[in-house]
């Protein structure tokens, strides 16, 4: 069994548990064995001081919910090998909030273009500083803050 | 016999043609294309105003209609396509997103205009416009052609 | 002679990607031995704003998620928001949003069986199912105002109530909307090279779905009873008659056929919302501006609803302020979109706009 730092409850009624973020991959590994065949998404949450990752688990035998949640500085295991979904939701993590999952197979950026730089839903992004893309002759995209290199 | 004979110039009667028989480009970016679609469609069936085939390829096609918002990432794609169409090409942007960024234009990753791209002689606002203004556009776009107001 | 392998990029230009999507395929000769989907190229920022201006606000972003079934993505942000702020919701404006909700999913099913027709080569479908459409959004355009995105769900209630001249409309709609469906439903069915071309196509089985957290009408036609109306009613759905429909192929035709059928039974809770409908208030009278509702929330909640796509819900956090400090959109079609190799690779490259048309994605929430 997997210590459980904490628990709480959302305000619709789901509980929310914390783990130490080197115990994440076990844990869900158990809570996976234990029926939560589901992984809705997975995602972080910007506190400033410390970033948060949030897993969203179901299991579809008794539609059951839980919120499973681990503190961290920018660094987190992969789960990739128990979930084939989480691939795409932890690079839109990373592509977005910049907290790396160590062991995931190709953590490239999704939604934006490679070699954006900064991670748009941290709290101290620059919104005001835009990046311009362009496109190369291979297909690929180039960033840069230059108004007349890209659009 | 006067009567059936019509003069013009060769330019004018160029200029019709291209008017009367302009093939626009299958091609959506977001929620202004399903009403481009609906323009389409059966209860606005936009073939009767002499803008029939859409076509799948911008080397087919002679019209852009740019439905929706153009995001960083898509813009230099844009040019590409239109730098792919055959003379002449016009350009409709169609709703507030491909016109000026829309409800999007203080984010980090829309382009706030679809002009800064490429050339456009038509704007339609609306968010989504509905698919009369679409075909208003259309019909405008039409009678500059005709008078030679648009040239490309 | 040595095998070739030959790369093949599809897209984001394509009209069969409904949209920008791009597909880096690798082909054996005419087998697909890669597929790697590429996606945000309709990236817009949609969780950005939201956590920059107050609840309500967030709401026309919401709209313009799955721009095919607006209502949808805005019952699942009031609901979060609602739940959020602990705010009761009147039993007329529940009622109306269940039938908003239900006619909305008519009109997207309606979307996707237009342009599937149009991805196989079938033209005819395409003009019946937006004569059809159009109907539905003649009525929604009576209730609220606009066509496509009707920001028309308040956190509350909803913005203005249903008229008899409405209910009028959608009696009248009703009455041969099934004979109309199924006369669309039979040129699929009886059309020889679509059931040829369909049937044993883009397979999903059960357990790739569970894996890649596929839900909504994908994961019903892959062998699982499973819908959250169902089986975690929100609104009313506990008090209505509905069947859910699932086929075992867990192909292309099944999710036609449950697609379809799916609209069947969204019509039958229309009807029976009209029986139904309370009288009422149709929006909780203390937050007279719903544009304007300012409240304070803390914690977090996520409710999650089934759209047209799949379980949709809207993960929302609360530091105490009024703005939203963690906004965050689970997506039917992202998760649908993942699975795309799973389904794509082994197939004819021929097979591939079947395909991924049959996963209906929309790119509006797909990239967000
Ligand atoms: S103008 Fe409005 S409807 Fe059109 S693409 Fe932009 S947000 Fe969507």
């Amino acid at each position: 069994m997997i210590p459980v730092e904490s628990e709480a409850s959302s305000k619709d009624g789901v509980k929310i548990i914390y783990v130490a973020k080197e115990n994440i991959l076990q844990f869900l590994k158990e809570k996976k064995d234990e029926g939560f065949d589901y992984l809705l998404m997975i995602t972080g949450i910007d506190y400033k001081d410390h970033l948060e990752v949030v897993y969203h688990l179901l299991s579809s035998k008794s539609g059951e919910r839980l919120v499973v949640k681990a503190k961290t500085d920018g660094e987190i295991d992969s789960v990739t090998s128990l979930w084939k979904g989480a691939n795409w939701h932890e690079r839109e993590t990373w592509d977005l909030l910049g907290i790396k999952f160590n062991g995931h197979p190709n953590l490239k950026r999704i939604l934006l273009a490679e070699g954006w730089v900064g991670h748009p839903l941290r709290k101290d992004y620059p919104m005001d500083k835009k990046q311009y893309v362009n496109l190369k002759e291979d297909g690929d995209d180039t960033v840069s803050f230059e108004k007349k290199e890209g659009y | 016999m006067s009567d059936n004979i019509l003069v013009t110039t060769l330019d004018e009667a160029l200029r019709w043609g291209t008017g009367k028989s302009l093939w626009p480009f299958t091609f959506g970016l977001a929620c202004c294309a399903l009403e481009m679609m609906s323009a389409m469609g059966s209860d606005y069936d936009w073939a009767r105003f002499g803008s029939d085939v859409f076509r799948d390829s911008p080397r087919h096609s002679d019209l852009m209609i740019v439905s929706g918002t153009v995001t960083k990432k898509m813009a230099p794609r844009i040019r590409r396509l239109y730098d792919q169409m055959a003379f002449p090409k016009f350009v409709i942007s169609m709703g507030a997103c491909a016109s000026a960024g829309g409800p999007y234009v203080r984010g980090y990753s829309v382009v706030d205009g679809v002009d800064q791209v490429v050339p456009v002689d038509v704007y339609i606002y609306g968010c989504p416009p509905r698919p009369e203004s679409l075909i208003k556009a259309l019909k405008l776009l039409q009678d500059r052609i005709a008078d030679g107001k648009v040239k490309h | 002679m040595q095998d070739k392998i030959v790369e093949v990029n599809f897209g984001p230009q394509h009209p069969s990607t409904h949209g920008v999507l791009r597909v880096k395929v690798k082909l054996d000769g005419e087998v697909i031995v890669d597929a790697q989907p590429v996606i945000g190229y309709l990236h817009r920022n949609a969780e950005k704003l939201s956590e920059m201006g107050y609840y309500p606000k967030a709401q026309i972003y919401v709209d313009r998620l799955d721009y095919a079934a607006a209502l949808n993505m805005e019952l699942g942000f009031v609901l979060s928001a609602e739940k959020l702020m602990d705010i009761q919701v009147p039993d007329r404006a529940l009622w109306i949003r269940m039938m908003m909700v239900e006619l909305n999913r008519i009109a997207s099913h309606f979307i996707w069986l237009g342009t599937h027709g149009l991805d196989m080569g079938m033209l005819s479908p395409f003009f019946y199912c937006f004569r059809e459409r159009e109907k539905v959004f003649r009525i929604l355009d009576e209730i609220t105002g606009s066509r496509l995105l009707y920001n028309y769900f308040a956190i509350g209630g909803v913005y203005s109530d249903v008229t008899p001249k409405s209910l009028e409309m959608i009696k009248t709609w009703l009455s041969d909307f099934d004979k109309n469906l199924t006369e669309i439903e039979n040129i699929f069915k009886k059309s020889y090279i679509y059931v040829a071309r369909t049937r044993g196509t883009g397979k999903l089985s059960l357990d790739d779905t569970i894996s890649y957290g596929v839900t909504g009408p994908m994961l019903r036609a892959a062998g699982k009873k499973w819908d959250l109306r169902k089986n975690r009613p929100y609104l009313h759905y506990d008090q209505i008659n509905f069947d859910v429909p699932s086929q075992q192929a867990g192909d292309v035709y099944a999710r036609m056929l449950v697609r379809i059928e799916e609209m069947h039974q969204s019509a039958r809770i229309v009807a029976q919302v009209l029986e139904k409908l309370p009288a009422g208030d149709f929006y909780n009278k203390k937050y007279s501006k719903p544009m304007l509702v300012r409240i304070k929330a803390t914690g977090e909640s996520y409710i999650p609803t089934e759209s047209p796509k799949g379980e949709f819900g809207i993960y929302l956090v609360g530091d105490g302020s009024a703005i939203p400090y963690r906004f965050r959109i689970r997506s039917p079609s992202f998760a649908n979109l993942s699975a795309a190799p799973a389904m794509l690779i082994g197939y004819k490259i021929a097979d591939m706009t079947a395909t991924l048309s049959s996963m209906d994605p929309v790119f509006g929430e797909v990239d967000r």
